[in-house]
């Protein structure tokens, strides 16, 4: 009796061990390059290019230069870049929002004739990788004038959040009960007023999260705007720490760039970790529900 | 403050029919209750009246007013859902003021023109509702923080701020408690008695529907059953189904027939006979009684059914027992053997295994014809020596 | 007298016509955004856009399926290594992230002590915008003066030339890859296994069955939809997950890291003073899109996946 439940018990305190062995590495696999960046990024210009002198860094080599390089860097100016990741960004987010509440809307709550071929549609067409829409895309912008224009990246942008914040949306609405509007109905509104007044509150959380990943993207997009923007006017963010992490200067620059990739991700994550519990919920509306 | 009328309303869904031809007047001030079972289309009745659903044919009248066309917010009827559908994302005392929001009044100067409620209107009347409910310690909540008994609360007092013409409850009370809802139960009719206003209300619950209405509605596959008041729904059932349905405990049910004899009429259920008044011609019929109508004896005298005590349910003030009859044997007799009947005696003088004597009170008996309507002219009696 | 017409008919258009109206932005883009360009796309890989010879620029024509006649049998390697690879990608991909991302939820889900912290730190890279960790990323594998060859270098491996040969280049981009993925995987699972209810463990406790046989009876079975709307998702993502592969190795070496979507940018947008070959580049994409159909189609048809999707 005894000898077995000493067994048991050095067998759960291997157990134990194995599991934190287990999650310290997850932990530093996850978190090394998150560490490598932020490091990299205080480190003095000279010494970020030997970069193993850096993960252990002395206090007095910490400097700010980086930042001040990136921020205040060269042509195009840091303000001009971020306001027109901001224009792009923020426009897509606010016209894909508009129009994704009125499509969940109607897919959700209504049950006209072709409601069901539409929903398979959209889920076919929003089977088509984004990436490729770019070919056709060009030749299209090109013969309507929209190259290098807010609106010829504004336009493709809002449509690729359209579609998958309409099926987020009617996700959503799908789980708000429909005599939830019929008390409303009752209470003396339309079904149009019912809409505005009560379910589109209801679906605030959910607006939130697609504007986010909706403004998200196109904040982060490379592909589309390496075609679309020729000027460097309209020069995003994201393109310009594209262009100076890949310009060859060795190593000597890794200050900068880590420098600028966090100033440009940190509303980011900051959002992404205050929202995460939500984030993750409406993201796998479908899955977890299963 | 008006009343309601269904005028040969039927309803058909894209692969089933929900109602069928049903037609009923509500009184204004009227306590009506809708009784059926799950799927029975009781609700349909309600959600037509409130104009959620339109009929396929037939027509609505809330007072003297056609209302086949007009919007749900149009009819000025408040509606209390199952579910009571409070806007989670308000407080409690938006929830009430809601609707006083969004309706406009006429205005006193001139009354073709319409104004908003002031805010001091809204809160005189979402106050008073709320009191009336005993919720206004709630008001600054959200729906979410209530218990079930004060969101039932909150959407009784969202329907009553408004004053509407007409109130509708879907089953408000059947996803209380069963401790609280019976003084829910109470409180509604105590609500119905100080606002006398015209009340229709959906059930699945038989005795919730006695205790409430002022007259009940009994519905079954989209057919209207019975229209009267509870005591003649219980006393006068309308057909077989009605008198299972309703009242508790339930009613059995005895197939015989009627026969000739001394020159007028008589029920035989061997060995049963029951002089039948009103009866015009010999046939089959059904019999019909509640545990009360039959009596117990130690044994089988002429005219009773010999029984075996099969079990024994001790309810307290009356007990309940399970009765096995026994066949007479006599030849082209009905085979009674293995029927079990339930009837209320005193228990204690009976133990499982004991034989005894059942008695049918001729007068309280009900009958019924082949197609399940009762014969309402049949009146049974003791027989004749 | 009965009232023979119909009500219902006139009521429910009124009721339910709004939605039409709702619906016309979200049509609009549907059709000039969505479809039209899907159909473009497949004119275009049906000309001789770009593809050298007659076609140029301003002057293509229609050659009806010539390209996928050249994509089968002279360019057939080429296509071949294209698909291997977009599978090989995407399903290499999945099986790490629920392979690591069941193991960590698995490890997580116990009465571990610091669980939260572990969480939270785990959940950081997802939080970290993709297409600025896989820059970051791609300067750690550099050769030279890349952080991963000074670490290894520290216990005394030799530096790698990661991005040079085919088999250590795939495994750059699959450790980026479950970098960027697996946290999102860890804490999905790990949601999906604490909504178990824990009376399901107690029970088969109770039954005598251990650890293992708890899991492959009870968890496995409860995860079965998450794992595989997650692995879908997961897949037809990582299928088309641009920018890791044109950002890290940009499809070399050669192109025995080239997918069909990098490819196809490449050969429309790709290399400065390269004509382009759009016709190719369409015709990838074409391809690409008809894969991801069908796996999509198979996966729906032989699981209950629709219950979650439509109504």
């Amino acid at each position: 009796m005894m000898p077995r439940r000493r067994a048991r018990k050095w067998l759960r305190l291997g157990r134990r061990i194995a599991s934190h062995a287990v999650l310290i590495v997850a932990v530093v696999f996850a978190l090394f390059p998150v560490y490598f960046i932020v490091i990299t990024s205080f480190s003095k210009i000279p010494i970020a290019a030997i970069t193993a002198q850096v993960l252990v860094p002395k206090v007095s080599q910490l400097t700010l230069g980086s930042y001040q390089q990136a921020l205040s860097g060269q042509y195009p100016a840091f303000t001009s870049l971020l306001e027109n990741s901001l224009i792009f960004a923020g426009s897509a987010a606010a016209i894909g929002m508009g129009l994704a509440a009125f499509t969940g809307f109607a897919l959700s709550k209504f049950n006209f004739p072709g409601r069901r071929s539409l929903v398979y549609f959209i889920l076919i067409i929003s089977l088509f990788p984004s990436f490729l829409l770019i070919i056709p895309y060009y030749f299209m912008f090109a013969k309507l004038g929209l190259i290098d224009t807010y609106p010829g990246l504004i336009i493709p942008y809002s449509a690729g959040a359209v579609v998958f914040a309409g099926i987020l949306v009617k996700n959503y609405m799908d789980s708000i009960p429909d005599d939830i509007e019929e008390a409303a109905l009752m209470d003396g509104l339309s079904r149009t007023g019912a809409f505005f007044r009560v379910l589109l509150p209801l679906c605030y959380p959910v607006l939130g999260l697609a504007a986010f990943l909706a403004f998200v993207g196109p904040y982060t997009d490379y592909a589309l705007a390496h075609v679309f923007i020729t000027s460097s006017a309209k020069e995003t963010l994201a393109l310009n720490l594209y262009n100076i992490a890949t310009t060859d200067t060795g190593a000597s620059n890794y200050g900068v760039v880590t420098a600028f990739a966090i100033v440009m991700s940190l509303p980011i994550v900051v959002f992404y970790m205050a929202f995460q519990r939500y984030i993750i919920g409406g993201l796998t509306l479908g899955a977890v529900r299963g | 403050m008006t009343g309601v009328r269904l005028e040969n309303i039927s309803k058909q869904f894209k692969d089933s029919t929900a109602l069928e031809d049903v037609s009923f007047a509500v009184k204004d001030g009227e306590f009506v209750v809708i009784l059926g079972a799950s799927g029975s289309g009781k609700s349909t009745i309600l959600r037509i009246i409130a104009g959620l659903e339109v009929q396929t044919r037939g027509h609505v009248y809330i007072g003297d007013m056609l209302v086949d066309e007009y919007e749900p917010r149009d009819r000025n009827i408040a509606m209390v859902f199952q579910s009571y559908a409070l806007y989670p994302h308000l407080r409690v005392y938006d929830n009430i003021a809601f609707a006083l929001r969004v309706r406009k009044v006429p205005r006193e100067d001139d009354p073709d023109r319409y104004r908003r409620r002031t805010r001091e209107e809204i809160d005189d009347r979402v106050r008073r509702a709320a009191d009336l409910l005993g919720i206004g310690d709630t008001l600054t909540k959200k729906p979410a923080e209530l218990s079930g008994g004060q969101r039932q609360r909150v959407a009784l007092a969202r329907a009553i701020v408004r004053d509407p013409e007409l109130f509708l409850l879907d089953e408000p009370l059947s996803n209380l408690d069963a401790k609280i809802r019976s003084s829910a139960r109470l409180e509604l009719k105590r609500i119905h008695e100080q606002l006398k206003q015209t009340f229709v209300f959906v059930t699945h619950d038989q005795s919730e529907a006695m205790t409430l209405a002022d007259r009940l509605v009994v519905i079954d596959h989209g057919h209207l059953l019975q229209f009267d008041t509870p005591e003649n729904v219980l006393s006068r059932p309308a057909n077989q189904f009605v008198a299972s349905f309703v009242g508790s405990p339930e009613m059995m049910f005895l197939e015989g027939r009627i026969r000739a004899a001394n020159g007028g009429f008589a029920f035989e259920l061997d060995p049963v006979r029951i002089s039948v008044r009103g009866a015009r011609a010999p046939g089959p019929v059904t019999v019909g009684f509640r545990p009360w109508d039959l009596t117990v004896a130690k044994t089988a005298g002429p005219g009773a059914f010999p029984a075996v005590v099969r079990g024994i349910e001790r309810l307290g003030s009356s007990d309940l027992l399970f009765l096995e009859l026994q066949g007479s044997g006599a030849p082209g007799a009905p085979a009674m053997s293995g029927v079990t009947v339930r009837a209320m005696s005193r228990a204690y003088e009976y133990e499982v295994g004991d034989s005894a004597g059942v008695t049918l009170a001729p007068d309280r008996a009900l009958f019924f014809g082949a197609d399940g309507d009762r014969l309402d002219e049949l009146e049974g009696a003791p027989a004749g020596p | 007298m009965a009232d023979l017409r119909d009500h219902s008919v006139g009521f429910r258009f009124r009721r339910e016509w709004p939605a039409y109206i709702y619906l016309i932005p979200t049509v609009v883009v549907l059709l000039f955004l969505n479809a039209y360009p899907i159909a473009y796309t497949i004119y275009i890989s049906m000309t001789d856009f770009g593809t050298g010879g007659r076609g140029s620029l301003l002057n293509y024509h229609y050659i009806g399926l010539t390209n996928y006649y050249t994509a089968f049998h002279s360019g057939l390697p080429t296509t071949l290594t294209l698909l291997e690879n977009s599978l090989f990608w995407a399903g290499g991909s999945v099986v790490l992230f629920l392979a690591v991302g069941l193991g960590l939820a698995t490890v997580l889900n116990q009465e571990i002590r610091g669980r939260a912290v572990y969480r939270t730190l785990i959940l950081l890279p997802w939080a970290m915008p993709a297409f600025i960790t896989i820059l970051v990323w791609s300067n750690m594998w550099q050769y030279d003066y890349g952080i991963i060859n000074e670490v290894l270098a520290t216990v005394g491996i030799k530096p790698v030339a990661w991005l040079v040969h085919a088999d250590t280049a795939w495994t750059a981009l699959f450790v980026t890859n479950l970098w960027l993925s697996f946290p999102f995987y860890t804490v999905v699972f790990l949601a999906t296994m604490q909504a178990i209810p824990k009376d399901l463990y107690e029970a088969a406790s109770i039954d005598g069955a251990g650890s293992f046989s708890r899991f492959r009876r009870i968890t496995l079975p409860y995860l079965a939809p998450t794992i595989i709307f997650v692995g879908l998702m997961g897949f037809l993502f990582t299928f088309n997950n641009f920018y890791p592969i044109y950002l890290i190795t940009s499809g070399g070496p050669g192109i025995s890291t080239q997918i069909f979507i990098t490819e196809s940018y490449n050969k429309a947008f790709g290399s400065v003073g390269a004509s382009p070959q759009l016709s190719t580049a369409a015709l990838y994409s074409v391809l690409d899109f008809v894969i991801i159909v069908a796996i999509t189609v198979v996966v729906i048809w032989r699981t209950d996946l629709t219950r979650n999707w439509l109504k």
